[in-house]
């Protein structure tokens, strides 16, 4: 089909273009007047199946979005050149491994420019493999720092690494709430994302001072706590962080109920953000604190997508209001689009280049890489569900609505 | 002295929900030496049609359970005269691999339909917990436990006091004798196949009241810790598959409380390699399913 469609857009302009076969990554028209449009191809391995599949829909969706706009903004321009975005997904089926091999076969296809799989584990398969062809991957949902302690050169992330997940509203609690908690129990899923994030907030908040009670693990993408619930029940303790994903997060707030644990807050790493935790629990989502990575009270603004305001409002559009997985993934598409357009190459060593030196303001907060490839001028954002709304609470210079405290007593 | 007591009460009744999901796949395996490993499937299909029927026509689920479990049973009778048939005489791999295709097509077919999105369905009762003294237990997962035993009673009363409950032992027992009386095989075949789907399908309703939240990619493991349990208790045997499901619950409850709430798939298959080291043939398991001779 495509080269049928090339053959006929060659023909109608009369010029004698070079037409790729389909095998190839890029293809050429030409518009008769010495510039020329081509397509490039993106790949990205995303679990559209397993247990991640509704995560990684919102990221396939975050991608699409950047290239609708991207592509309606005249795309990227490189010398004569202007490179119309085209992305071909592969289904990762929640498997690390899988991810992997994706991304090698993408190399074999001369796809260079990959955008990263949804969660850590497969961003971390990926990324040795990205290393290995010298390809370059834009990470949107790989926040796991033992990714960027491997000395990988081709792998940047848009996120805030794990660390900062718990660490963040450790911060937010001990700055905002009164009376000051003293005590902390942690609940932590067994993946490294979950224990990376879970490890860097209980030294944040022996750092500051608050006696942290317990450190538990469940199993990850369990929906059953009671566990971990049971253990720190006796322990009393004034706040519980959660640090694991939706399905963990919702079962921690229902079973907590069901089993009378109440601090006077909770918090939880990457549900809260979620449509789907109110939804799920309705009135119980009340007072849950969680981290994000983007609400669209980020400050910052870009060419393409404007203000995170307007961000917003073009996506919702599209699909739905935005989440931040689905922020984030548009970000790792700027930012590529971004690299490329400064380095004025498509050579995927000058693009890593040019994207290693980005300093530049978005709609998803600042893009500014180190030397291992985090974002490190970024800060999460703390948010509380307020009446079945998640609102901006922490930094203070972007909260919407102050934090209620106690949070959750019931 | 509560954390233990509170422990074991979540697993006692946690064991209970094992036992509905693992009770159908015990009796697929045991009569018709068919390991399903579409059982976790229809468990999930039961849970997604009981949640549309509470939120479609707001039908509370113990009701609801009634009516998924009735369109299983003919789903599954169908789906084994149409499928499960062809294979029935053939190497235990066919059937592993025709079950593990069929469970691979269901599961997508649930997720194209119902998305990936966590589900549970809200009742009135199944929020709170009965208080007693520091052990609680929540609504939910007590009533669920209830239906578990319930259903148990009402599966074995049928098997043992029914002439189709008969004849499906008899069936299980030798196929060729069964037939020389006059028992259509392939009838009882499929009837014992719509019954495992209909015990799933009750088993998929209970779970989307009792648990926190449910999502198709639970399928695999409902399947895993039926074959557990199945084992655990003993091929065929319902009674042994209460067994199975309620020893262990409770030792992935002592074990999530005094080990780590991490090993939950070890802890399993450790309790289940000690039992068959003591008695290989299951907790409550009899020679008698040994004693099954295969006839085409």
């Amino acid at each position: 089909m495509r080269r049928r469609a090339c053959i006929a857009v060659v023909l109608v302009t009369l010029v004698a273009g070079g037409c790729k076969s389909s095998d190839d990554a890029n293809s050429v028209q030409s518009t008769g007047t010495g510039a020329r449009t081509e397509t490039l191809k993106l790949g990205a391995a995303l679990s559209l199946t397993g247990a991640l599949a509704r995560e990684g829909v919102l990221t396939r969706e975050g991608y699409d979005y950047c290239k609708a706009v991207v592509n309606e903004k005249g795309g990227v321009k490189v010398g004569d050149v202007t490179y119309q975005l085209d992305i071909a997904y592969q289904d990762d089926t929640s498997k690390a491994d899988v991810a992997g091999q994706l991304v090698s076969q993408f190399n074999d296809q001369g796809i260079k420019f990959v955008l990263g799989p949804y969660g850590s584990a497969s961003t971390e398969a990926a990324a040795a493999v990205i290393e290995r062809n010298g390809q370059v991957m834009l990470d949107s949902a790989g926040a796991d720092d033992n990714i960027f302690a491997k000395g990988y050169k081709n792998t940047f992330a848009v996120l805030s690494p794990a660390s900062l997940y718990v660490t963040s509203m450790v911060r937010a609690i001990l700055e905002l709430a009164k009376p000051t908690p003293k005590t902390l129990a942690i609940i932590s899923a067994d993946d490294g994302f979950s224990k990376t994030a879970a490890e860097a907030g209980k030294a944040e908040a022996e750092k500051r001072g608050m006696q942290v009670v317990a450190l538990e693990y469940v199993k990850n993408q369990t929906s059953d706590v009671s566990p971990a619930l049971t253990k720190i029940r006796g322990l009393n303790p004034d706040v519980v962080l959660v640090s694991a994903h939706l399905v963990e997060g919702v079962a921690a707030i229902k079973q907590s109920k069901e089993l009378g644990v109440t601090p006077q807050g909770f918090g939880e790493t990457v549900a809260p953000p979620t449509p789907d935790f109110v939804k799920t629990l309705g009135p119980d989502a009340n007072g849950v604190l969680g981290s994000s990575q983007w609400t669209p009270d980020v400050a910052g603004k870009d060419k393409y997508f404007g203000t995170a305001q307007e961000y917003a409002a073009g996506f919702e559009k599209s699909f739905h209001k935005p989440e931040y997985h689905n922020a984030e993934a548009t970000a790792a598409c700027l930012a590529l689009v971004l690299g490329i357009e400064k380095a004025q190459s498509i050579e995927p060593a000058k693009v890593r280049d040019a994207v290693a030196s980005l300093d530049t303001p978005s709609f998803f907060g600042p893009l500014k890489f180190d030397s291992t490839g985090k974002n490190v001028t970024k800060e999460m954002v703390v948010i509380q569900i307020q009446n079945g709304e998640g609102v901006t609470v922490w930094p203070v210079s972007s909260t919407t609505k102050p934090l209620k405290w106690p949070a959750t007593a019931r | 002295m509560s954390r233990f007591l509170q422990a074991t009460v979540l697993g006692l009744l946690e064991g209970g929900l094992y036992a509905l999901i693992a009770v159908g796949f015990s009796l697929v395996w045991g009569v018709m030496n068919i390991v399903n490993l579409a059982h976790g499937a229809f468990v999930v299909i039961g849970a997604y049609l009981a949640w549309e029927l509470k939120e479609q026509f707001g039908i509370d689920p113990l009701m609801g359970m009634v009516v998924v479990a009735a369109t299983l049973f003919v789903a599954g009778y169908l789906i084994q005269r149409l499928l499960i048939n062809l294979v029935v005489n053939a190497p235990i791999w066919m059937t592993l691999l025709l079950t593990f295709g069929l469970e691979l097509l269901l599961v997508n077919a649930v997720l194209f339909i119902a998305t990936a999105n966590l589900r549970h369905i809200s009742t009135d009762y199944n929020t709170a917990s009965l208080v007693l003294g520091e052990v609680r237990v929540p609504y939910g997962q007590l009533i669920a436990f209830g239906v578990a035993i319930v259903l148990t009673l009402l599966l074995v009363a049928f098997m043992d006091r029914t002439r189709t409950g008969l004849a499906i032992k008899s069936t299980g027992m030798d196929r060729g004798a069964a037939r020389l009386v006059g028992i259509n095989a392939r009838h009882i075949y499929a009837v014992t196949f719509g019954l495992a789907a209909a015990l799933a399908a009750a088993a998929g309703a209970m779970v989307a009241m009792a648990r926190p939240t449910f999502s198709p990619g639970d399928a695999g493991r409902f399947t895993l810790f039926s074959f557990v349990i199945s084992v655990l208790g003993g091929l065929g045997n319902t009674w042994g598959a209460l067994a199975g499901g309620l020893v262990l619950g409770v030792v992935q409850a002592w074990g999530g409380q005094y080990l780590t709430g991490t090993l939950v798939n070890a802890i399993a298959f450790g309790a289940l390699v000690l039992v068959l080291i003591v008695r290989p043939s299951g907790l409550l398991g009899k020679p008698f399913y040994e004693a099954r001779v295969e006839a085409a």
